[in-house]
């Protein structure tokens, strides 16, 4: 298998809700016009608590005005791995399971083993996970043994050296990881889609609308009666690649045809971890949830933000996810 | 093709149709216009082809790519990839197959939605329809349809909860399953199939080309690359493959595929379409983004590359097929170098892109040229006689009559270039004089005060000294002449290079006078006897030639006109004779008259009259010119001379700078570049022939000798030229050195390395003494043995055909002690066998291996001149 490590260097920024007026402007820039900036990365993800925004240094630096609302940003450093598991491709796809559970095993298990503090990111075309700069030479050298490691330079894929680092923890026995963070699960239905880049422009608007404008709308279109209801909107434009993950309200403002909708119109349902904001210096916890996945073969896709972590699984799973999540929980305490 | 940016493509069986796929997919069929003037509507493409709109079809919206069913039936339906990945099958115009109704509007839904960017229909399974999808994190991006496929609810497919809108489930339209899936977690931008097997696909995945076989979908043979858009295959090399990223074209060799050929230059924007012409090999045809020029690459002269080294070589070109910016463009599918492009506005020009045109012109006149397909022969119109003038035909002749060889009677290259110019007539005898007194002066030791007789009479005049006035008697007339003459040793030896009188101090120009009476110059005879004072021998002259056979009866009447002659200033005779003799036509006659009636001291009439032979001019200028007129005169008609071209006057330069200057102006206007170097060669050594002017002609001589196969005459110039120049002589290139000791066993003899690669003879047995040796002179051991005879080099053959005719060949060299040549060793380059080469060219003219067994060296063929015959004889 091989894994990809890329070459953006990326920041994690959480702009608070009423701050975000101060960025409208080069968050616009960022997502909507892209060949006006040298920014190849971009995610911003919007939950209730606050706007985590992933930005590559070329955007961070040349479009987001961070001085202006100084005091609603919280930024940290990242370094990012893109994960590219080329397997064999077998006929066998239609029960394969996809995202976060299919790397398990292989690579989130093995981070938290070597106590390696990851941040998650599903999008509709792939999955990254970030790992923080420091920690790159003993990641590869973790993974070394099950991936064929290829850095991504200048947009071409060369061979690359582990370096032999380890931290100093030795492996430690594979146990049985307990899900240590409370869980809750949303009442909404969620769809991971993308659309062409090039009807972009046509949708610009919704999508700003969307983006900024979310508590004056919320308000008429959403049950506000209905207490587990979660505001949640995450847009990423990826090298050149759109990825939406939006609520069934939501995706039904947008104009026929113009979203990907897969063949199987399939609606995830999420699981919300953390009861308190979880940090970035803990390790394991993408581990206990995947794990557990992974044991009952549920796809999933993981969306990490700033404060709380995300995963989104098919609805007609979400009982026995959370059924097992919480025995694991039951069992590690 | 989004929107705005129209494709083209042209259909792979009607040749006289193509689709221009924008927002809407439009047929369009191409006529010449002789057949469609009358029609309405129709197109203008070129000045010779306008296209009709036949069908439009705008029933699928967001296209994004498109792909023409490649077999004869049905055989308008297309393939078009939505921006949504979904791929429906459409058609254009209408058709009554009920195949293709049974597969119009069927579509096939990949299971996560995304851009399809690519389609390619297997050209052997034509129901096999690749598409090249977006990246989806869970799903495949090369997907293989069958189209031939029906909507099956399989079980499979349900637990993929489908849910497909109403209006898709009705009529079994829609396909969601896959004959393949490939690629997963990736991205395929674009494909093709293989035409080495029907199951093999490349594709430009996201950072890597792939090879997938679909006998074993597990495995690809992958290279990561970033130049993964529009690969191609060659249609003429099936195993090479042109892909490109950005403004870069990578060439790919599937056998050999870690990286690149070779990549071609890049363009500073990036790169929209790369494709190669179907009708013509190794052409590539490239164009960028908002560009007006298609680009072509021609790969067609590489050879294959057979080390890691070898960079194939490829001309570039450019063309313009129309003003605006080019959107895209299609190669005809059968047409030669034909394309159809299309601007973004969707005008079209039908463009033939013409082909480079190489012309060979041969050495002995005729030329012909290729262009495309074509080769035409260019034949000369017109009679025989303006070829027989031509000065390469000349040469020519004069090559095979071994012109300019005779070293000893310089004269007679006069008469081998064939005795009818009198150019070169002056120019040999001025150099046969020469050298003749050149040879003088050497023996006489005291003289060295003289000038170089080569340095011409220009500056043997200026030197001149202790010159000698005299008046004289005319000869056979009682009265005395009013007539100065001049003499000196130095004016002496001009006359004798103007040939008028023999070696030796006697000043008689009798010899000369009996010479031309001989070769009936009757004219030219009376005037240099009048010259010489002697009007009686003149008349007499004169009489000979009236009464000789065929000759003139003019003459008497002239010897009559010359009997009367008077040096009374107003008689009669005088005055007729001085206007009259303008109307003689014979200018020695002329000037004959101009001599006797001038004044003493003038003679412009006879000095400035061009009609008559330079050394004559010159020599009658030596005798009747004082000092300080006379070296005026010579260097004003010398630089007359020098800017005419005429080798008369090398007379008075010599073989000096002046002289090269001189004949420069003759080569410039005759390319007569024989007899310059033979000329240039008989310059005292070392002075003229370094000139790089000299240099130069020698090159184009033996260049010229070689284009014609002159082989044997070449290698005699050579000969010819070492001997006068002893610089040129070439210095020994190879040396043959024993196995056992390394030192050379030739080195008393030249080596003469030998035209070809393959092959190389050595006169390793300089002379027959020496051909006895069969050892190394240095170590005693035996040398190798000829393969044929099996007798060690050095041993002489014993029975070679043709023995004595061999002798003759060596003749030429005049040196009988030359070993035979075919006593002389040769091997191959390649395989290292060899022997005497006798016995090797025997054994191939029957055989094409290696006389050794079991080796299958085909020695001979990789000489490349092995083959070639020489055009003259030795």
């Amino acid at each position: 298998m091989e894994l990809h490590i890329l070459e953006h260097s990326l920041k994690v920024a959480s702009i608070a809700k009423e701050g975000i007026q101060f960025f409208t402007h080069g968050l616009i820039k960022l997502a909507f016009l892209p060949s006006k900036t040298r920014c190849k990365f971009f995610t911003l993800t919007e939950t209730p608590e606050d706007y985590t925004i992933i930005v590559d240094e070329e955007g961070f630096k040349g479009k987001l005005c961070f001085e202006k609302g100084a005091a609603c940003v919280r930024v940290s450093v990242w370094l990012r791995q893109q994960l590219n598991v080329v397997s064999g491709g077998g006929s066998s796809s239609s029960s394969q399971p996809i995202g976060v559970t299919k790397i398990a095993k292989s690579v989130i298990a093995p981070l938290a083993d070597h106590n390696i503090s990851v941040f998650m990111l599903s999008t509709y075309q792939t999955d990254f996970i970030l790992v923080r700069e420091r920690d790159l030479p003993l990641v590869m050298h973790t993974l070394s043994s099950e991936f064929t490691l290829l850095r991504v330079v200048n947009g071409e894929a060369v061979a690359a050296n582990s370096l032999g680092v380890t931290n100093g923890f030795v492996k430690p026995k594979l146990v049985q990881r307990p899900v240590i963070h409370p869980l809750s699960s949303p009442s909404n239905m969620f769809c991971v889609t993308s659309l062409d880049p090039v009807t972009l422009p046509s949708v610009a608007t919704i999508l700003m609308d969307i983006m900024f404008y979310s508590s004056g709308v919320k308000e008429s279109a959403a049950p506000s009666d209905d207490l587990e209801y979660i505001r949640f909107f995450s847009f990423s434009l990826i090298e050149g690649y759109v990825s939406l993950v939006m609520d069934e309200e939501t995706q039904k403002r947008f104009p026929l045809n113009v979203l990907f909708t897969s063949a199987s119109g399939e609606l995830w349902k999420m699981v919300r971890i953390g009861g308190q904001p979880l940090g970035f210096d803990e390790c394991g916890i993408v581990a206990q949830i995947s794990e557990s996945l992974a044991a009952a073969d549920i796809p999933a896709y993981y969306i990490s933000t700033f404060k709380f972590d995300h995963a989104l699984v098919p609805e007609e799973n979400i009982q026995s996810v959370i059924g097992a999540l919480r025995t694991n929980e039951g069992g590690g305490q | 093709m989004s929107g705005s940016k129209p494709d083209i493509l042209w259909s792979p069986h009607h040749v006289d149709r193509y689709v221009i796929c924008d927002s809407e997919l439009s047929l369009y069929r191409i006529e010449s216009v002789g057949n469609s003037e009358a029609k309405a509507g129709a197109l203008r493409l070129s000045e010779e082809t306008t296209a009709t709109l036949l069908a439009i079809n705008s029933d699928t919206p967001y296209m994004k790519c498109v792909a023409w069913y490649p077999k004869h039936e049905p055989e308008c339906l297309l393939a078009v990839g939505q921006a949504n990945g979904r791929i429906v099958l459409t058609s254009l115009g209408q058709s009554h197959n009920s195949k293709c109704k049974d597969l119009m509007g069927k579509e096939f839904v990949p299971k996560h939605a995304r851009q399809c960017n690519t389609l390619a229909w297997n050209p052997v399974d034509s129901n096999w329809l690749a598409a090249g999808l977006d990246k989806h994190r869970a799903d495949f991006s090369v997907l293989i349809w069958d189209i031939s496929s029906k909507f099956t609810p399989e079980a499979s497919v349900t637990m993929e909860k489908i849910r497909l809108s109403a209006g898709d489930t009705d009529a079994g339209l829609v396909v969601t399953k896959p004959l393949y899936e490939l690629g997963q977690n990736d991205a395929c931008l674009s494909l093709c199939w293989l035409p080495r097997d029907q199951k093999l696909l490349l594709a430009g995945m996201h950072r890597n080309l792939a090879i997938f076989d679909l006998r074993n979908t597990s495995q690809k043979m992958f290279v990561n690359t970033k130049a993964i858009q529009g690969v191609t295959v060659d249609p003429h090399f099936h195993d090479r493959v042109a892909s490109f990223f950005e403004g870069q074209v990578a060439i790919w060799d599937l056998r050999k595929f870690e990286k690149p050929v070779l990549t071609l230059t890049e363009q500073p924007k990036p790169l929209t379409k790369v494709a190669w012409c179907p009708t013509r090999t190794g052409l590539l045809a490239t164009l960028t983004r908002d560009s007006n020029i298609i680009r072509l690459y021609d790969m067609q002269h590489t050879p294959t590359p057979i080390g890691d080294e070898t960079e194939p070589t490829i001309i570039e070109r450019s063309v313009q097929p129309c003003e605006n910016h080019i959107a895209s463009f299609a190669w005809h599918p059968s047409s030669q170098n034909r394309m159809v492009v299309v601007t973004p506005n969707r005008s079209m020009t039908d463009f033939t892109v013409f082909e480079r045109i190489s012309l060979a012109w041969s050495s002995t006149g005729s030329i012909m040229w290729a262009c495309g397909r074509h080769l035409y022969e260019c034949t000369e119109e017109g009679d025989a006689s303006s070829v027989e003038r031509d000065i390469a035909t000349k040469m020519r002749q004069r090559a095979q009559s071994r012109y300019g060889h005779d070293t000893e009677q310089v004269w007679r290259n006069y008469l081998l270039a064939g005795g009818d110019e009198p150019q070169l007539k002056s120019l040999w005898y001025t150099l046969y004089f020469m050298k003749q007194y050149t040879e003088d002066l050497e023996q006489k030791p005291v003289v060295n005060k003289l000038p170089l007789v080569y340095s011409g009479i220009k500056n043997i005049v200026k030197s001149s000294s202790g010159t000698v006035e005299s008046r004289r008697c005319w000869n056979g007339s009682d009265r005395q002449a009013d007539v100065i003459r001049y003499h000196s040793d130095e004016r002496c030896l001009a006359l004798q290079l103007c040939g008028w009188i023999k070696r030796g101090p006697e000043i008689d120009v009798e010899p000369f006078l009996q010479s031309l009476e001989v070769e009936r110059e009757w004219e030219r005879a009376a005037a240099v006897a009048l010259f010489n004072l002697d009007i009686r021998r003149a008349i007499q002259v004169l009489n000979k030639g009236a009464s000789a056979e065929k000759g003139d009866l003019n003459l008497n009447v002239v010897a009559m006109a010359l009997s009367g002659y008077t040096d009374e200033k107003n008689s009669l005779w005088r005055e007729m004779c001085s206007s009259l003799r303008l109307q003689l036509n014979n200018p020695h006659l002329c000037v004959m008259f101009a001599f006797l009636t001038s004044e003493p001291g003038s003679y412009d009439g006879v000095l400035y009259e061009s009609r008559l032979a330079v050394q004559d001019r010159v020599a009658f200028a030596c005798i009747f010119l004082s000092d300080s007129q006379l070296p005026r005169y010579i260097e004003k008609l010398a630089s007359k001379m020098k800017e005419a071209g005429n080798l008369e006057g090398i007379l008075l330069t010599g073989l000096t700078k002046d002289g090269v200057d001189l004949m420069e102006s003759y080569v410039d206007r005759t390319g007569d570049v024989q007899t310059a170097s033979f000329c240039m060669l008989k310059g005292s050594p070392g002075e003229v022939v370094k000139d790089s002017r000299v240099q130069c002609w020698i090159e184009n001589y033996r260049n010229l000798l070689d284009a014609w196969r002159f082989w044997h005459k070449r290698a005699e110039f050579d000969i010819h030229r070492s001997k006068l120049d002893p610089s040129s002589k070439p210095l020994a290139q190879v040396f043959v050195s024993c196995n056992f000791c390394g030192k050379s066993i030739s080195y008393s003899c030249s080596a003469m390395p030998h035209q070809g690669r393959g092959f190389s003879q050595y006169g390793v047995s300089g002379s027959p003494t020496k051909s006895k040796v069969t050892s190394c002179p240095g170590c005693r051991k035996p040398l190798p043995r000829c393969a044929l005879c099996l007798m060690n080099m050095g041993t002489p053959v014993s029975s070679c055909p043709g023995t004595g005719k061999s002798d003759e060949k060596v003749d030429l060299s005049k040196d009988k002690k030359l070993a035979q040549f075919n006593n002389w060793f040769t091997w191959c380059h390649n395989c290292r066998h060899g022997g005497h080469t006798g016995h090797m060219l025997s054994w191939f003219r029957d055989h094409t291996e290696c006389p050794v067994s079991a080796c299958t060296c085909k020695c001979m063929q990789l000489d490349t001149t092995g083959n070639l015959v020489p055009s003259d004889s030795v």
